[in-house]
């Protein structure tokens, strides 16, 4: 008898470990993204990327908590008074491992592109010409690669506003597709939960955005 | 959706969990205390905290970064033996094995060298200017070549606003310190270029056969280059072309001096842009004034090919041909006489290359080349028929091993094939060579840390015609002073072959010689950079000839001299909104005795001092950007056998040209661009052409070398035409 309920206990054990070991990756995940809502400083996102890292390394075929390091990396440079050019090539470098595990991932392809408008906002001048035309396809390829993520829709509308501010042509391109993803951005609300570690981000810059439009 | 049962089979699990817990917290009470307390610091190679550092388990959630003061702490409920890794952006990564056995373990303090990437390391800027949109030591940026406004979109003159350079207004090709224009050597992707500029009769000035919106980059040398380039006494000119093209689109272009089209198609993998121009000046002269007599305006044609082809994971293919024809003819004064010759000229000319770059497991990048270029000058002068014919063809393959961060090596080999021909045609006499020369190179880079670098090279060759075998050793240190201030070192030894027309004279003629030494200071910081460069040169072995540069006698090795000077450059995209500039001062004293002078002189090519301004500033609300080039040298040497006997002893007045221009940017893909060099009219003499004989009065009667015409005007529109409607002229501009 005691051997049998030994036998169910370590059977048990097994299984619960496995489970535990799933659950162990959305759990970090779920923490790691609550750190990444507080960051405040720049040491503290330094933290949170080595956390996001850190779970890439013990789960080698996910491609989220490399692409929330690339994100968080990206979020530093354009917030805080650190080396942004480094900042975003890591970020570039990151992002592309997050591609090889990921290949056709929209959400990926599109952060891809929002570093690159980073790379530009340092130099307008004279990296735009270069590279606003492999972000604006980016962002193509990403829509194309998903219709329903709200994010590559909206970057694309940032950049299009971008431009029509250049050309003094009107905003009501970038309105479109801003309007166009604030539908999408409503329909990932209803899916989001409390365990919910898919990219949710980017609403307020496109409600930012909309203070252009009537 | 959300599957109904969820919740429960959660609770269920969770309960499952406590219970087993429950179990494993009696069964293995002893591991529940088996934490085991990782700490420790982390240093530079400087022994400075290093914060910031992912310290972690290997294949663990369990890590920490390190604090302010670089310690770090963090518990793991792994045993045994582990490997700790520690890691940071831009540091090389370190691990480290540990055993973990419950309790506190204290880690030898851990320090984390710096990785040197191009991006943070000091880069040899001695005697190199780079023009690209990325890069520490950028000097200019593509864009800038097509928006100087001197430089009517050619590339050479937006070099003429760089340091070192001269002006030869009625040239037109690249004059490096105190050098001809023959000593810069031209290279499109690695691979030489022959013929790289139009033919060109009497005065008027020639422009690169290449359009600059086929390059992403170029490497401008004044001197002291790698030893991968060679047969240029002064400098070389590395012109790297586009990789794969991101869109389909096609571009029209609309001119007071032509038209063309070029079409791209592209996707992922491949890409190929097919174009052709045709130019005339003759409408436009037709309309404008010209001080030369054109009997034919100067007119031409091109097709042109390239594509790309993405090979593997690492490669590229890069292939591109090309074919045009020109001509014009022209009425020449003759000093002292009323007569007139007739100077009648047709070009053809075709240029294709191909090559292919691929980075190979285990550190090594593999490039490899072939280029072809054919010139044919058909030249009628008066009843004198000429046909010149040049023929190149260059293979090259390099291979870069990287070593380390530190160390890195670059071998080569080149083989040239390179026949030259002259023939008068109606009396049938023809005289020429076929050269066959080969190279091999070394370049060894190694980076003591990354503030001080040094680079030594080594490049031998061999010619068939001159039978004449050498060697050539170059050597340069960078230093980084401070933040942004770095000190750069170059010396080295250059040789080339004579040009071809003296070469077909006399085919024993060796290597003309020249030895450099630079020291360049360079400071650049958010939109500002400083550039101060001082050097020295030494000329052997220059060809000197009895008689005159067009019938030249006795043609030996018999020249020499010297080139030394100093140039500033400073470019500020900073202080005021919307504005860019850049001010360029040289200052070069250049003496040698070559062609026909029997003494050492001045070069007429080598003015002393050089001053050029490049202002331009956009306005947001009109959508323009208005430029403005100012180009200034003290004057140009030239012999006046009415003053006395001797060499080169009078000079024109100084040199002086404001050119302006306006980009017009109404939509996002169309560009009106209007510009006019000399608006000041200034009449530019660029020397003076003696009659031989004096007349009865004992004056040797003159005519000067002037302009074209006071002023070039021109209006150009382009309209790039895409299904996407992103796709703007802004690329090419």
């Amino acid at each position: 008898m005691k051997k049998y309920i030994l036998t169910t206990a370590l059977s048990l054990l097994w299984i619960t470990l496995s489970f535990a070991s799933e659950s162990a990756f959305e759990e970090a995940m779920i923490k790691q993204l609550k750190s990444k809502n507080m960051i405040q400083t720049a040491e503290v996102a330094q933290d949170v990327i080595n956390g996001f890292m850190r779970i890439a390394e013990a789960n080698e075929g996910e491609w989220l908590p490399l692409y929330y390091a690339a994100l968080t990396q990206t979020e530093t440079a354009f917030r805080f008074d650190v080396n942004k050019d480094q900042y975003f090539d890591q970020a570039l470098e990151i992002t592309k491992q997050a591609a090889q595990i990921s290949p056709t991932n929209s959400e990926i392809t599109a952060l891809h592109g929002y570093i690159l408008m980073g790379k530009i906002s340092l130099d307008p001048g004279s990296r735009g010409q270069s590279l606003s035309p492999q972000v604006m396809e980016l962002f193509g390829k990403a829509i194309a690669q998903d219709r329903s993520n709200p994010r590559a829709v909206n970057l694309m509308s940032q950049m299009e506003l971008g431009m029509s501010k250049f050309f003094g042509s009107g905003p009501e391109k970038a309105c479109g597709m801003a309007r166009m993803s604030l539908e999408l951005y409503q329909k990932e609300e209803e899916k989001i939960s409390e365990k919910y570690i898919l990219p949710t981000w980017g609403k307020d810059q496109m409600m930012e955005l909309m203070k252009n439009c009537n | 959706m959300k599957w109904p049962f969820a919740d429960l089979i959660q609770i269920r699990i969770e309960m499952k969990a406590k219970f087993i817990l429950l179990i494993y917290f009696f069964l293995f009470q002893t591991l529940a205390f088996g934490q085991t307390i990782i700490s420790g610091f982390v240093l530079d190679e400087k022994g400075i905290a290093l914060p910031g550092v992912n310290v972690f388990i290997k294949g663990g959630y369990d890590g920490a970064t390190s604090k302010i003061d670089g310690s770090y702490r963090f518990e793991t409920e792994l045993e045994g033996y582990q490997i700790l890794v520690f890691q940071f952006m831009g540091f090389k990564s370190n691990q480290l094995s540990i055993e973990c056995k419950a309790e506190l373990l204290e880690i030898e303090t851990i320090i984390l060298t710096e990785e040197i990437t191009e991006m943070n390391s000091v880069t040899i800027s001695a005697g190199a200017m780079e023009a690209s949109d990325e890069g520490k030591s950028v000097i200019l940026r593509p864009l800038d070549i097509v928006t100087t406004p001197s430089a009517m979109g050619d590339i050479m003159g937006a070099f003429q606003t760089l340091p070192g350079t001269s002006t030869v207004g009625n040239d037109g090709r690249l004059f490096v310190r105190g050098g001809d224009a023959s000593e810069v050597g031209i290279y499109i992707d690695g691979m030489r270029v022959g013929n790289a500029y139009g033919t060109t009769a009497g005065n008027v000035p020639t422009r690169t056969r290449f359009n600059p919106n086929l390059f992403k980059g170029t490497f401008f040398s004044t001197g002291g280059y790698s030893a991968e380039y060679g047969q240029a006494l002064s400098s070389a000119l590395a012109l790297n072309t586009k990789d794969l093209s991101i869109r389909s689109q096609g571009d029209l272009s609309i001119m007071t001096v032509g038209g063309g089209y070029s079409h791209t198609l592209a996707n992922e993998k491949h890409s190929i842009t097919a174009s052709a121009n045709y130019f005339n000046l003759g409408p436009y002269q037709g309309l404008i004034k010209q001080e030369i007599d054109f009997e034919a305006a100067p007119n031409a044609w091109d097709v042109e090919l390239a594509a790309q082809k993405k090979t593997g994971k690492n490669g590229l293919l890069k292939v591109m041909a090309r074919t045009e024809s020109g001509g014009m003819s022209l009425w020449q004064l003759l000093p002292g006489t009323d007569r007139k010759v007739l100077v009648d000229l047709k070009n053809d000319y075709s240029y294709a290359q191909a090559n292919w770059r691929t980075i190979l497991k285990n550190e090594w990048t593999i490039f490899t080349g072939i280029s072809y270029s054919k010139n044919l000058d058909l030249i009628g002068y008066d009843s004198l028929q000429i046909e010149r014919s040049n023929e190149l063809i260059h293979i090259k393959g390099t291979a870069i091993k990287d070593f380390s961060d530190r160390l890195s090596a670059k071998f080569g080999v080149e083989h040239f094939i390179h026949p030259y021909s002259e023939k008068l045609v109606r009396e049938g006499w023809v005289r020429d060579f076929d050269d066959r020369e080969t190279y091999l190179f070394t370049e060894w880079d190694f980076y003591l840390n990354k503030d001080l670098v040094f680079r030594g090279g080594l490049r031998g060759g061999a010619s068939k015609v001159s039978e004449e075998k050498w060697l050539d050793p170059r050597f340069s240190v960078a230093y980084q002073l401070k933040e942004k201030g770095q000190l750069s070192f170059a010396a080295g030894s250059f040789h080339q072959l004579p040009v071809d027309n003296f070469r077909v004279l006399n085919t024993d003629l060796q290597n003309s010689e020249s030895n450099h030494l630079i020291l360049n200071y360079l400071f650049s910081k958010d939109g500002f950079t400083f550039r101060a460069e001082t050097f020295y040169k030494s000329y052997d072995n220059l060809v000197t000839f009895e008689g005159l540069p067009d019938n030249p006698e006795l043609l030996k090795n018999g020249g020499s001299g010297y080139a030394k000077g100093i140039d500033f450059f400073f470019r500020d995209r900073q202080t005021f909104r919307n504005t860019d500039y850049w001010v360029t001062y040289s200052f070069v004293d250049s003496k040698r005795s070559f062609n026909q002078f029997q003494t050492e002189v001045q070069p007429s090519f080598a003015p002393k001092h050089n001053l050029s301004v490049v202002v331009k500033h956009f306005i947001v609300p009109f959508k323009s950007q208005l430029g403005a080039s100012f180009a200034y040298n003290d004057g140009y040497s030239y012999t006046n056998p009415n003053v006395d006997n001797s060499e080169m002893n009078a000079k024109t007045k100084s040199f002086q040209n404001l050119s302006l221009s306006w980009s017009y940017l109404p939509k996002p893909n169309l560009i009106i661009h209007l510009a006019c060099t000399n608006v000041l009219g200034r009449d530019n003499v660029f020397g003076f052409t003696f009659s031989p004989k004096a007349n009865t009065e004992g004056i040797f009667e003159s005519i000067p070398q002037g302009q074209v015409a006071p002023r070039f005007l021109f209006l150009g529109i382009f309209l790039t035409l895409s299904k996407d409607k992103t796709a703007n002229n802004l690329n090419n501009l």
